[in-house]
């Protein structure tokens, strides 16, 4: 009986139990939403058709657009001088402008005039403060 | 002697000061919260090393608690979660003119809260790690598994809350499965050609800072940065005579919710809004005018804010005593002991005792800053709720993407990794699964599988998880009770919900 309740590891495919035990129990799970939900699920349509009609286009799909150059330029920028965080500070001055811009309602010039401040002052700022005084590793 | 040479240092008093005040900042603006403040900071603590990093962080989530309470009482819209019970007393009587005394009173039943439970947190965190010495592979095991289960227990949904547990935990096995830990060392789970990227999985970083920073932001972009408050919306109140008599009578609900938020801390994974909610009710129920309640009532103001700072020091006894995070700032805070290559568990506070006790003193520090400056400068604080989001997040998005770099020493997959999880973290919402369980998950997933294996691997017996020890046996106890009070909670919800409709 003790034998029929024993088991053994193999060391060699021990990083696979973990894993299948929950893929497993994760697709059960979302086999039982599925029946439960069933009716949500099959008009989720509609919810994303709500979601994308309601949603402020220009500045969600703008501030994922801008992020994601902001992110692609970074690297090389820094490339060009190694090690000295560059990157970093030449990309999130228009970056924080543009998404200041993009998610600024009156475009007035005092708004715009405090916001240049902050977005020509705070990258050097913290481009000083992390790589000159922490001394820690910037794009 | 080495804390008195904290206390002389004016480098740890000052990150104090500093990470209390910038925490009332982020948390008196409303959609910002107690973990956004730490997981911004969190690359900080880089340089400051272990005891001022936590320092700091500990500050940011003290102050971060308590500024919730000012949006609350003077907007009727609560700074974090937590502070959702303070507006329907608090906003009630700032209408007539008595914001100030209402904000007085929060301030204080804020600290009397946070004190509580770090009283709480000084003698009880000891005597369970000391305890938790003796937990084998499989007692760990299960302690993961009942955290995951209470957590689960109070989701909004249960189902819900349980997929998105058991999701976190499978994102966080994407990878090595890691040899310093007594793992093999291969690889599992990654896509193709993700080899290069993924091989030590996810960071951990990243991620939390993906999700309770960029979603947050995301959010609010998808509803067009709905304009903030200016400052004329913000009436303090002519008429705010605030008195220290207002708390006479209130000692025992001041030290019933301080200790609500403490036990509530405990629990891992439940959250803020649920301390201020359960505090808020025990103070109700037990008063002679329960009528008064939503009406303007201070008692109503107490309980909640003790309540919510209560959290503080409870939130900290599972992540210090057993090395389970209470809630999601405190999950953060496993990050920054990993920066400086600490493990935090049953042997944390006998090995660290100086750290240990820098911890408990911060954390005093931080509350009476935060007394002192709240009480005299509230007016000065209330001003933080007008500053313009298209300055405030711009420069967030920034500093999440030094806190994802620098983590792993510069690594730009991590930044990416801020940008899929912030975009998973907003299809979440959408899909209504429930973040905080995910972020548990996430966390634990990995130790979950080393006791899981290794228990298996030196008993070789699945039923040892059911036979190994009296703790154990307990423990099934407590996990089946958690199991059946989701089931009653998630019927009564449903019936609620059917008798509202």
């Amino acid at each position: 009986m003790e034998n029929l309740t024993r088991v053994t590891i193999d060391f060699d495919t021990s990083h696979l139990i973990f894993p299948i035990m929950i893929g497993v129990i994760l697709s059960l799970l979302g086999l039982a939403i599925l029946i439960r939900d069933r009716a949500a699920i099959m008009s989720s349509g509609q919810m994303w058709a709500t979601t994308f009609r309601d949603m402020d286009k220009p500045r969600f799909f703008g501030a994922l657009a801008i992020t994601i150059v902001y992110f692609l330029a970074m690297v090389p920028v820094g490339n060009i001088w190694p090690n000295a965080g560059y990157g970093f500070l030449i990309c999130s001055v228009p970056y924080v402008i543009a998404l200041g811009l993009l998610f600024m309602h009156s475009r007035s010039r005092a708004a715009i005039g405090s916001m240049l401040a902050v977005a020509i002052i705070a990258p050097p700022v913290v481009w000083w403060l992390f790589s000159e005084v922490f001394f820690l590793t910037l794009p | 002697m080495d804390l008195l040479a904290h206390l002389l240092d004016p480098w740890f008093i000052g990150l104090i000061f500093g990470g209390t005040l910038m925490g009332i900042v982020f948390g008196a603006i409303p959609g910002m919260t107690a973990t956004m403040a730490v997981a911004v900071c969190l690359p900080l603590t880089f340089s400051l090393g272990l005891v001022n990093g936590l320092a700091l962080l500990l500050s940011l989530y003290v102050g971060g608690i308590t500024g919730g309470l000012v949006p609350a009482i003077l907007l009727g819209i609560p700074g974090t979660p937590s502070s959702i019970t303070t507006t329907f007393d608090g906003f009630p009587m700032a209408k007539r003119g008595e914001g100030e005394k209402a904000l007085k009173i929060a301030i204080i039943a804020s600290v009397a809260g946070g004190l509580v439970s770090l009283v709480a947190l000084f003698f009880f965190a000891p005597v369970l790690a000391k305890f938790a010495i003796k937990f084998s592979y499989v007692e760990k095991f299960l302690i993961i598994f009942f955290a995951l289960t209470v957590m689960a227990a109070l989701s909004k949904d249960m189902l819900l809350g349980i997929f998105s547990g058991v999701l976190g935990i499978f994102l966080s096995l994407i990878g090595t499965y890691d040899i310093t830990n007594g793992g093999n060392g291969h690889t599992r789970l990654i896509p193709p050609g993700m080899d290069y990227w993924l091989d030590g999985g996810f960071a951990l970083l990243p991620v939390l800072i993906g999700i309770f920073g960029v979603t947050v932001i995301l959010e609010e972009a998808e509803l067009g940065m709905p304009r903030g408050q200016s400052l004329k919306d913000i009436e303090v109140g002519p008429h705010s005579r605030f008195s220290f008599s207002i708390f006479k009578g209130q000692t025992l609900n001041l030290l019933r919710s301080g200790s609500i938020g403490t036990f509530v801390g405990i629990l891992p994974g439940v959250g803020g809004s649920a301390a201020s909610i359960l505090s808020y009710t025990a103070a109700k129920t037990t008063s002679r005018h329960p009528e008064r309640f939503g009406k303007g009532e201070p008692a109503g103001v107490i309980a909640s804010e003790a309540g919510n700072n209560g959290l503080t020091g409870g939130a900290l006894v599972p992540l210090l005593s057993l090395g389970i995070p209470g809630d999601s700032t405190t999950a953060l805070l496993i990050g920054a002991f990993a920066l400086q290559g600490i493990q935090v568990g049953p042997l944390f506070i006998s090995q660290n005792i100086d750290t240990w006790n820098a911890m408990i003193t911060a954390m005093v520090i931080s509350n009476l800053v935060m007394l002192v400056t709240m009480f005299f400068a509230i007016r000065w604080f209330a001003m933080v709720i007008a500053v313009p989001k298209q300055i405030l997040y711009p420069f967030i998005l920034m500093m999440c993407v030094i806190g994802a770099y620098t983590i792993n020493y510069g690594i730009i997959f991590d930044v990416w990794t801020l940008l899929i999880f912030g975009v998973f973290g907003w299809l979440m919402v959408k899909l209504k699964l429930e973040v905080a369980p995910f972020i548990i998950g996430f966390i634990l997933g990995p130790s979950a599988e080393i006791y899981f294996v290794k228990s298996l691997e030196s008993f070789g017996d699945p039923f040892i998880f059911f036979t190994k020890s009296w703790i154990a046996a307990f423990l099934w106890v407590l996990i089946i009770a958690s199991v059946v009070m989701s089931v009653i909670l998630s019927r009564r919800n449903r019936s609620d919900g059917a008798m509202r409709t």
